[in-house]
């Protein structure tokens, strides 16, 4: 057992070795994750809180619950996985540990000021590693992913200092701020709300908010969008499961429907809307970064369902399984991105009309491209099965005749992978793409990933029993 | 664990254990995966055969779940449970099941992919059995969808065919439509019920309008599954895989799974959820009878008969007897699944004797070729017609007589139903057996080998005598009749009448069946055409309205949405430049906008203090 702040002592020792010594970036890269790992694991992960006191007006007291725990968990496997899969510059690892000590900041903190830092702090090496290693259209994407990501945080620091200075706080503590939410006027409430909301919406993204995410995703190299899918997305679900929870149930909003029916419906929209947009895409990057809008359009509307529904059974089902959904999309989609990563590499183009029956030089590699989109579709024996069911089943409970839009959604995600295996690894052999070659290094490193797929489809209370749903109440921030 | 316990999650999981070491295996030495396969589905069949034993000895019904999210609170069951019904099921499909991968030792054989085929077949057994052995709902969708799962990649297994390929995707996408329905029905239930996920546990569900709407969304995905009115398109199509693939779906796994789906939840079948049942089941006999009577491809007549053979079983759910349903519509299934297999089977030896030439139009005298085969399969056509003591007879008659006190309708149709299935039936058989070989492959068509031929016999006895244990089959699920009663004749006829016709259009060299399609004109049209279904499906809903609007919402993105948000980039980009222009360095100019902007302020002031905002 050791305390968070050995691990960020740890972590910035890392870094700084890393950054002295260059050449050790990737290997220290893999430690970083292990030792992340271990944290959690050591530390009991049903609800530790560590308190170091106060910092003038910073309040140095942080915790790891079910959600923090499980997000760190995938922090600490894709920086294993990217440091065994790429072999990257080592600038880019340097990054990339900086990225992982600022989210396990952002996940842990109980201090709004502190949580906007790490907020921030993780759009620096982000946008480093679009705009330095990223495609053609780099600065535009960097430059986009920046701004609109920015655009959200200001919003949501607004709604911070208004929380702050309404209530007359001393400090930036969360549980002060979100306990005496419902002492201020009902505008400035509301406007705390949009605040939040609309930061947390932009970056899982919901639509309409999410055009910056197909840009950045499909310029970022591909080690880099492992990272950006997998781990930012988190951050807007660790806020709207994790902070707008709270923050609702404790404004004088708490037991109105039509906010959590609004975010319901930006989730359903969100989800037919990227699967239309992805059934129209050439380019199989651009597809799959629609499928992860796909993917956590499930934690929106598992959101909006929990606070319509407020407790109860159905309600702590979908609590679960938009956590669960949180770890299975970060693990599925990275798989997908670094084997999409791997077929561009070894046919040379990423356009899906002009592969075609791959499986027959490449086997290996198809069968990892059609597990992690079979994972992607939610069939069960991989874990995005458990999540999405789970949101399924509870979202019957207040959806009712409104699940058909949640069955044509399911329906077209389907059809736009099956489409893209039929035009990728099915079909005859496209010899204008002659004798291509797979790379055996790159498909055991996708065993990383697609080992814990598959364990925890089957076998989910592995994560399960960190879960208590006494953790999403105020209690947790004390 | 207790050792029956153990048993019964042993029949699914021998299999589901041994698949990624089947397919291992393969990679050192390709036969023995085919050995391997062969001795796994062979084991759940013993595990099987025990836990039927046990149940018959003991009377023990063999239930246990646990919760799959233990740890977390909320009880989400999984299990088994092994009664009448589900032993029943297991038994025939473990059984049926061993006999096609037996089949398929000397089909494959020379498939160089065949370590990765058995591994899929296995699975797809498993998978199957799992699903019979649920005693959750969700469970049995996990394993529904691994079922799914099964049928794509074997379907697809011939990947480099674009046909297999688009077969594949077909197959997929129709069953998850019935599949989103299930998930619904899921939902619903949980709903309604309190948090009840055990199907024991359905009964919870307290008014009829819910079990309504719970079983007709769970009957949506068993129409998905078992291939009936309105999503039977992707059956035909499936085809396109290897010939024992297709007789693993259409005999023991994957069509049969709607079917069982419904008998499994049957209690919470409302009459007015089963009106529809018994309507889509009728419906469907007829609609697919018709159509096994204009194709000429010898897998796809079996795959519409055995659309309008389930349509029978599901006719027979959806008459309502309560466990007289179960039973005959169970028996039916059961003994579907052996005239099935053969036929599929028989049809895999002409196919692997014939290099697959799938053309009825192109065999012709292969009864003389090929005359165990042949024979055996002239035996499955007799039992799929309902031929007097043949095991359709007992089945299908049975269902067509119960129906005559239940509804006059249905049993007007599904005795033109009998008519239809033997003129289907004996126009493929009289096609391939009778007549001159009419290719060159037909010509020089010989006999399979032994192990290929040992399942074809096995099953073709089955098919005969399956019959005799119609009593005991009814009782052991629960449904004693008080007499036999007489099985009227009107489907015997029927099934007379369509033989004779059959032989005096197909059976001979003649050109009377050209002469009336000309004649039918339109009609006949229409029905090859497939009633136009699959041009709706595929080229209205889906190339014309899901593509046309997701071209809609592509566009929306690239102009609205995100024009939108270039538009705002532009905006702030712009005022920056023409701003820019302002900074001109010039102090002059300084001079008149300080003192210009002093004097609108200075004015600006004075109307608010005119207002009274300021004082």
């Amino acid at each position: 057992m050791f305390g968070l702040q050995y691990l960020l002592l740890i972590l910035t020792i890392l870094l700084l070795i890393s950054i002295l010594v260059r050449k050790s970036a990737r290997i220290i890269t893999l430690l970083t994750g292990i030792i992340t790992i271990l944290f959690v694991i050591l530390n009991n992960p049903t609800y530790t809180s560590f308190n170091y006191g106060s910092l003038s007006i910073l309040y140095m007291s942080f915790r790891l619950v079910f959600i923090a725990s499980v997000i760190i968990i995938l922090i600490g496997i894709v920086e294993i996985f990217v440091s065994a899969r790429f072999n990257a510059r080592s600038g880019f690892y340097v990054f990339t540990q900086f990225l992982g000590m600022s989210l396990v900041i952002l996940f842990t903190t109980n201090d709004f000021l502190l949580f906007y830092i790490a907020w921030e702090m993780v759009l620096i090496p982000t946008f480093f590693m679009i705009g330095i290693w990223g495609g053609p259209n780099k600065d535009y994407a960097a430059m986009k992913f920046f701004i609109y990501t920015h655009v959200g945080s200001v919003f949501m620091l607004l709604a911070i200092f208004t929380m702050y200075f309404q209530e007359g706080a001393t400090n930036f503590s969360m549980y002060y701020l979100m306990s005496n939410l419902n002492s201020i006027p009902l505008a400035y409430q509301s406007f705390v709300l949009f605040g939040f909301a609309l930061a947390f919406l932009i970056k899982l993204p919901s639509v309409p908010l999410h055009t910056w995410l197909p840009d950045a995703y499909v310029e970022a190299p591909y080690e880099g969008t492992v990272i950006i899918s997998s781990l930012l997305s988190k951050m807007g679900a660790f806020g709207l499961l994790f902070i707008f929870i709270n923050l609702f149930q404790s404004s004088s909003y708490y037991g109105s429907t039509l906010i959590p029916w609004i975010l319901v419906a930006l989730g359903i929209i969100s989800l037919i809307y990227s699967a239309l947009v992805a059934l129209y895409q050439k380019d199989m990057k651009r597809m799959m970064s629609y499928a992860s809008i796909g993917h956590m359009s499930f934690i929106t509307i598992a959101t909006g369902g929990f606070l319509i529904l407020g407790s109860g059974l159905y309600a702590t089902l979908l609590y679960y399984g938009a956590v669960f959904q949180i770890i299975s999309h970060g693990l599925i989609i990275s798989l997908i991105f670094s084997t999409v990563g791997s077929v561009e590499k070894s046919t040379g183009t990423r356009n899906i009309v002009s592969m075609g029956g791959l499986a027959r030089k490449v086997p290996f590699l198809s069968f990892i491209l059609l597990a992690s989109f079979l994972a992607s579709v939610a069939i069960p024996g991989f874990s995005g099965f458990v999540g999405e069911i789970s949101v399924l089943i509870g979202s019957y409970g207040f959806l009712k005749i409104y699940f058909v839009f949640i069955m044509i959604g399911i329906v077209l995600t389907a059809s736009y992978h099956i489409y893209t295996l039929q035009r990728t690894i099915f079909g005859p052999y496209n010899e204008y793409l002659g004798n291509i070659m797979e790379n055996r290094n790159e498909i055991l490193a996708s065993l990383i990933l697609l080992i814990p797929i598959i364990v925890l489809g089957i076998y989910p209370s592995l994560i399960l029993h960190f879960f208590n749903i006494s953790q999403i109440g105020m209690g947790v921030f004390k | 664990m207790d050792l029956g316990v153990l048993m019964t999650y042993l029949i699914f999981g021998f299999p589901l254990i041994l698949v990624p070491i089947i397919i291992g295996v393969g990679y050192i030495k390709r036969n023995y995966s085919m050995y391997l396969g062969v001795i796994a589905v062979f084991l759940s069949f013993l595990s099987a055969l025990y836990v039927f034993y046990n149940y018959t000895l003991k009377g023990i019904i063999i239930q246990n779940n646990f919760n799959w999210f233990q740890g977390s609170g909320i009880y989400i069951p999984l299990g088994v449970i092994a009664d009448n019904l589900s032993i029943i099921m297991s038994l025939m499909v473990s059984f049926v099941g061993f006999l096609i991968i037996l089949f398929s030792v000397g089909y494959m054989a020379e498939d160089p992919r065949r370590h990765i085929f058995f591994g899929e077949m296995v699975l797809f057994t498993a998978s199957m059995l799992g699903l019979v052995l649920s005693s959750s709902i969700l469970m049995l969708f996990i394993f529904w969808e691994l079922v799914g799962l099964c049928s794509y990649l074997l379907i697809g297994f011939w990947y480099y065919k674009p046909n297999a390929a688009a077969a594949a995707k077909k197959a997929f996408i129709v069953t998850r439509v019935g599949d989103v329905f299930f998930i619904a029905g899921i939902g619903a239930a949980f709903y309604y019920s309190g948090g009840q996920l055990l199907i024991s546990g359905l009964n919870a569900i307290p008014y009829a309008w819910e079990r309504t709407i719970v079983s007709l969304l769970l009957f949506g995905g068993a129409i998905g599954k078992s291939a009936q009115f309105p999503l039977h398109v992707w059956i035909p199509d499936a085809m396109e895989g290897p010939t024992t693939v297709s007789a693993l779906i259409h005999a023991a796994t994957m069509v049969t799974a709607g079917v069982y789906l419904v008998a499994r939840t049957y209690p919470i079948f409302t009459p007015e959820s089963l009106s529809v049942v018994l309507f889509i089941g009728v419906f469907t006999v007829i609609l697919s009878g018709l159509l096994g009577l204009v194709v000429n491809d010898i897998k796809r007549i079996l795959a519409y008969s055995t659309i309008s053979q389930i349509g029978y079983m599901v006719s027979a759910l959806g008459l309502g007897l309560g466990s007289a349903s179960i039973a005959f519509s169970i028996y039916q299934l059961e003994s579907h699944a052996f005239f099935k297999a053969l036929l599929f089977l028989s049809a895999g030896s002409i196919l692997h004797a014939l290099l697959n030439v799938r053309d009825v139009n192109k065999m012709g005298g292969l009864w003389k070729k090929m005359p165990i085969t042949i024979t055996s399969m002239f035996i499955g056509a007799l039992a799929l017609s309902g031929f007097p003591l043949t095991a359709g007879y007992f089945s299908k008659d049975s269902i067509i007589t119960a129906s005559y006190n239940v509804n006059l309708l249905a049993w007007i149709f599904l005795t033109i139903g009998a008519l239809l299935t033997s003129l289907y039936t004996f126009r493929l058989f009289f096609k391939i057996a009778l007549g001159k070989p009419k290719s060159y492959a037909a010509e020089h068509a010989h006999e399979s080998g032994i192990l290929m031929l040992i399942p074809i016999i096995i099953l073709a006895i089955f098919s005969l005598i399956f019959g005799i244990f119609q009593g005991g089959f009814y009782s052991f699920l629960g449904y004693h009749p008080e007499s036999f009663s007489v099985l009227d004749l009107a489907p015997v006829t029927m099934m007379l009448i369509g033989l004779g016709v059959a032989y005096w259009l197909y059976g001979r060299e003649n050109d009377i069946p050209d002469k009336i399609a000309k004649g039918l004109g339109f009609l006949y049209k229409f029905v090859k055409n497939k009633f136009y279904l699959d041009v709706l499906y595929t080229n209205v809903i889906a190339e014309r309205a899901v593509l046309g609007l997701s071209a809609v919402s592509d566009a929306t993105e690239r102009r609205v949405i995100d024009g939108f948000v270039n538009a705002w980039g532009d905006v702030v980009k712009n005022a920056g430049s023409s701003l820019r222009k302002l900074q001109t360095g010039v102090a002059k100019q300084y001079v008149v906008m300080i003192i210009s902007g002093l004097i609108l302020m200075l004015l600006l002031i004075r109307i608010l203090m005119v207002m009274g905002v300021l004082h």
